[in-house]
C-alpha cells in the first residue's frame, strides 16, 4: 500500500562514516545512467535500484546521499522511495521470496502453497528468518499467470510450483 | 475463421503453427533473416504524415486496455518546435491475468523496437523510454541487450536509419519501475519516469500536448507498437481483413475491432498460454480450439475477459465475442488487455471477488478518497461475507460503494477505481445468488442523517 505513511516522526537515521553511494558507484551512474535523462530527478529510480542492488536495501543515509548526488532535497527522494514497494528501507533477507497472491494464482492453489512455505520457514508474510536468509512476501500478479502458481526468488521466477518442489528449491539455495 | 498465419507470433512458436516449447529468443540476425527492419526501412522512405495516415486508416486500436485508436492519438501531437518530444512504451503489464507483452519481450524484442522506431519517425519523437515493471528482471535484461543490438544496427543513435529527429540522434532507453501497478496508468508512468511517486495526473493537459518533462509525449502499449511494423509492410486493408466491423449502424467515427490480437488465457483450462487470433473470436472458441477445453472436463462458470478491471462474463456468456465492443454487448467494462481468466464450476466466486478487491485496495495510489477508502472498505466487507459474517445489507452497500468510485462517475483521477467499480458490480449482478447463499438476510431501514440528531 503505497499510501501508508511511514513513521517519519520517530524515524532515526543510523549513520556511518563510509558512504553507501560511494565514488565508484557514482562514477558508474554518471557515465551510464544520468545521460539518459533530461533531468537529474528522473534518475531517481535507477539510482535507487543501483544502491539496492549493491547493498540489498536502501538505508536512510543512502537516501540522503542519493538526494545530494542528484541535487534534490532529501524529502524529494524520500517521497519517491517510500512509494515503491520494491525499495526496501529496512534490511531484508539474502533471498526475497515473493509468492504471487493474485487471482489466477489463487485459483490454481496458491493459498495452500503459501501456508506450506510459511510453515517451512517458520515466519509469516512480511517477516525475515532469524538467520537472515529468507524474507517472505506476497506479491501481486507477476505476469506469468499461464504457469500459475508462481513465485519470484530474488530475480528468478519459479513457475508451476507445488509445495513439494518449491521446498526443494529453497533447500537447494545456499 | 482462424488466422491464416501468425503475425505477432511469426517468430514465436505458437499453436496451431508451432509448439510453445520451441520458443527461444530471436536474435537480431534471426530477426533480419525474417524480414526484420524491412518495415522501418520502408517507413523512413515515407513522409511521416503518411505513416500516421496509414496507421489511422488501419484503425489500429491500443492494446494496453483502453482501446484508443493509435493513429488518432498520434495526430494529437502539436507541430514540432525543434525541442524534445518523447515516446513512452508501456511495458508495466501488472494487470492480473495479463502476460502477453512479456511474451513479445521474452522472445521477439526486435518486433517491438522496430515499431518504436517507426513511431518515432512518424510522430517526430527523438527519445523513447521503455517503462518495464520492476518484477520483469529477465525481461529488462533481454530488452537491454536487444536495444544494444539495435544501436549497433543503427536503428538508434548516431547515424541512425531514422536520421536526426528534432535535431537530435534518436535514443531508446529501458527504464525500470519498482513494484507499483498504478505506474501502468499512463500519467502515473510519466511521473514515475520523472523520478517521482507514481501518482496519476489530472487530465487535461493530455500527454500528447504536455507529457514527460512537460513536453509532447506519446504513450503506447508494447503490443500496439509491435503491430505497427506488420501494418507498414502489408497495408491497412490487410489489417482490416481481420477482426470485426463496427457495430451495425454506427458512424465511421466509431472505431471497429480490426486485426489480430494476443489472448493470454489462464485459469481452469487444459493449455493456458498466449494465443494469437482475430479480434472477435468467441470465448468458447478460444477455450476449446486453442486451450484444449476446460480442465478436468469441468463445466465453465465464469471468465474475466481482459484483466480483472474489466468485470466478468457470466455462465451464460460462454459464447461472448472477444472484441472491443464486448463491454456494451455483454455488460462488462471492455476487452481490456484480453488477458482471459477462466473459472470452472467449482470456483468460489465470493473468494475470487475478495481476491480481486484486495488487489485494488493494495494498489490504489491513495490520492482520491473514494478509491483509497472505498476499495479498503469493500475488501473488509468481502472478507466478512466470505467468512460467513455478512448480511444482505452488505451486498447493497458493496454495490453502492463500487458505483460511487471511478473517473466515470467523476469522483477519482484515474481508471483504477473504475476497474474496482466494474469488477464488483458486474460480479455481484451476474452471481448474486452465490453471494446470497453466504449471507444472513437482514434489512435495516437507514435513517436520513438529519433525523438522527
Ligand atoms: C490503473 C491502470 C493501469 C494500467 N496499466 C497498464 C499497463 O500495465 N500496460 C499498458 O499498456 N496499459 C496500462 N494502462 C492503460 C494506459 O493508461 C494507457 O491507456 C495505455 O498504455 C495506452 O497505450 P495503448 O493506447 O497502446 O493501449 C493502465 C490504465 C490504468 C487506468
Ligand atoms: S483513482 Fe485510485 S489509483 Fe487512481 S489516482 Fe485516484 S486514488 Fe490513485
Ligand atoms: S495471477 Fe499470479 S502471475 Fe498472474
Amino acid at each position: 500500500m503505497a499510501w501508508i505513511v511511514k513513521n517519519s516522526a520517530t524515524m532515526k537515521i543510523d549513520r556511518r562514516e563510509q558512504p553507501w553511494l560511494d565514488d565508484a558507484l557514482k562514477a558508474e551512474l554518471e557515465a551510464n545512467v544520468l545521460p539518459s535523462y533530461p533531468t537529474k530527478q528522473a534518475a531517481t529510480l535507477p539510482v535507487l535500484h543501483a544502491v539496492q542492488h549493491k547493498h540489498n536495501w536502501i538505508p536512510l543515509q543512502a537516501i540522503e546521499e542519493v538526494a545530494d548526488f542528484l541535487g534534490l532535497s532529501h524529502a524529494q527522494v524520500m517521497d519517491t522511495a517510500t512509494f515503491y514497494e520494491d525499495f526496501w528501507l529496512k534490511p531484508k533477507g539474502k533471498y526475497l521470496i515473493m509468492v504471487c497472491q493474485s487471482i489466477t494464482c489463487e485459483l490454481m492453489g496458491q493459498v495452500g502453497l503459501l501456508e506450506r512455505i510459511k510453515a517451512k520457514l517458520g515466519i509469516d508474510v512480511g517477516q525475515t528468518t532469524q538467520d537472515g536468509r529468507f524474507t517472505l512476501m506476497a506479491a501481486e500478479c507477476l505476469g506469468s499467470c499461464d504457469t500459475a502458481p508462481v513465485a519470484l526468488v530474488n530475480e528468478k521466477l519459479y513457475e508451476s510450483i507445488t509445495a513439494t518442489n518449491f521446498e526443494r528449491i529453497l533447500d537447494d539455495l545456499e | 475463421m482462424p488466422l491464416a498465419e501468425p503475425i505477432l507470433c511469426k517468430r514465436i512458436p505458437t499453436p496451431p503453427w508451432g509448439d510453445p516449447r520451441d520458443r527461444a529468443l530471436v536474435t537480431l540476425d534471426q530477426y533480419l533473416e525474417t524480414d526484420g527492419y524491412q518495415a522501418l526501412r520502408q517507413a523512413v522512405k515515407t513522409d511521416p504524415k503518411d505513416v500516421i495516415d496509414l496507421v489511422k486508416a488501419s484503425e489500429l486500436r491500443g492494446r494496453g486496455g483502453a482501446g484508443f485508436p493509435a493513429g488518432m492519438k498520434w495526430s494529437f501531437l502539436p507541430p514540432e518546435d525543434g525541442d524534445r518530444r518523447y515516446l513512452a512504451i508501456n511495458c508495466d503489464e501488472a494487470e492480473p491475468g495479463t502476460f502477453k507483452d512479456r511474451m513479445i519481450v521474452d522472445f521477439d524484442p526486435h518486433i517491438l523496437l522496430e515499431g518504436i522506431a517507426i513511431c518515432m519517425h512518424a510522430c517526430r519523437l527523438d527519445t523513447a523510454y521503455i517503462y518495464i515493471r520492476g518484477e520483469y528482471h529477465a525481461q529488462a535484461k533481454t530488452l537491454q541487450h536487444a536495444v544494444a543490438e539495435a544501436y549497433k544496427y543503427s536503428v538508434f543513435g548516431k547515424d541512425s536509419i531514422l536520421g536526426q529527429i528534432n535535431g537530435r540522434d534518436p535514443q531508446c532507453y529501458v527504464h525500470r519501475g519498482a513494484g507499483a501497478y498504478i505506474c501502468g496508468e499512463e500519467t502515473a508512468l510519466l511521473e514515475s519516469l520523472e523520478g517521482k511517486r507514481g501518482w496519476p495526473r489530472i487530465k487535461p493537459p493530455f500527454p500528447a500536448v504536455e507529457g514527460a518533462f512537460a513536453r509532447p509525449t506519446i504513450i503506447n502499449n508494447v503490443e500496439t507498437l509491435a503491430m505497427v511494423g506488420p501494418i507498414v509492410l502489408k497495408g491497412a486493408d490487410w489489417f482490416k481483413s481481420m477482426g470485426t466491423q463496427r457495430p451495425e449502424g454506427a458512424p465511421p467515427t466509431v472505431p471497429a475491432s480490426f486485426g489480430p490480437k494476443l489472448y493470454g488465457v489462464s485459469g481452469h483450462v487444459n493449455r493456458p498460454g498466449v494465443y494469437e487470433d482475430e479480434l472477435g473470436i468467441t470465448l468458447s472458441e478460444l477455450i476449446e480450439n486453442h486451450c484444449g477445453g476446460m480442465r478436468n472436463g469441468k463445466k465453465f462458470k465464469a471468465a474475466i475477459p481482459g484483466g480483472i478491471s474489466m468485470g466478468i462474463l457470466g455462465t451464460d456468456q460462454y459464447d461472448a465475442k472477444l472484441d472491443f465492443d464486448i463491454g456494451k454487448a455483454y455488460g462488462c467494462l471492455g476487452l481490456g488487455t484480453a488477458g482471459v481468466i477462466v473459472m470452472d464450476e467449482d470456483t468460489d466466486i465470493v473468494a475470487a471477488t475478495r481476491n480481486i478487491v484486495r488487489f485494488f485496495a493494495h494498489e490504489s495510489c491513495g490520492q482520491c478518497t473514494p478509491c483509497r477508502e472505498g476499495t479498503a472498505w469493500m475488501y473488509k466487507l468481502l472478507t466478512r461475507i466470505e467468512n460467513g459474517g455478512g448480511t444482505t445489507n452488505d451486498l447493497d452497500l458493496l454495490l453502492e460503494l463500487a458505483g460511487s468510485m471511478g473517473s466515470m462517475p467523476g469522483t477519482t483521477i484515474c481508471g483504477l477505481a473504475d476497474g474496482a467499480n466494474w469488477a464488483v458490480r458486474t460480479i455481484l449482478n451476474k452471481f448474486r445468488g452465490d453471494f446470497e447463499k453466504r449471507v444472513r438476510k437482514q434489512r435495516y431501514v437507514s435513517l436520513p442523517v438529519a433525523a438522527t440528531r
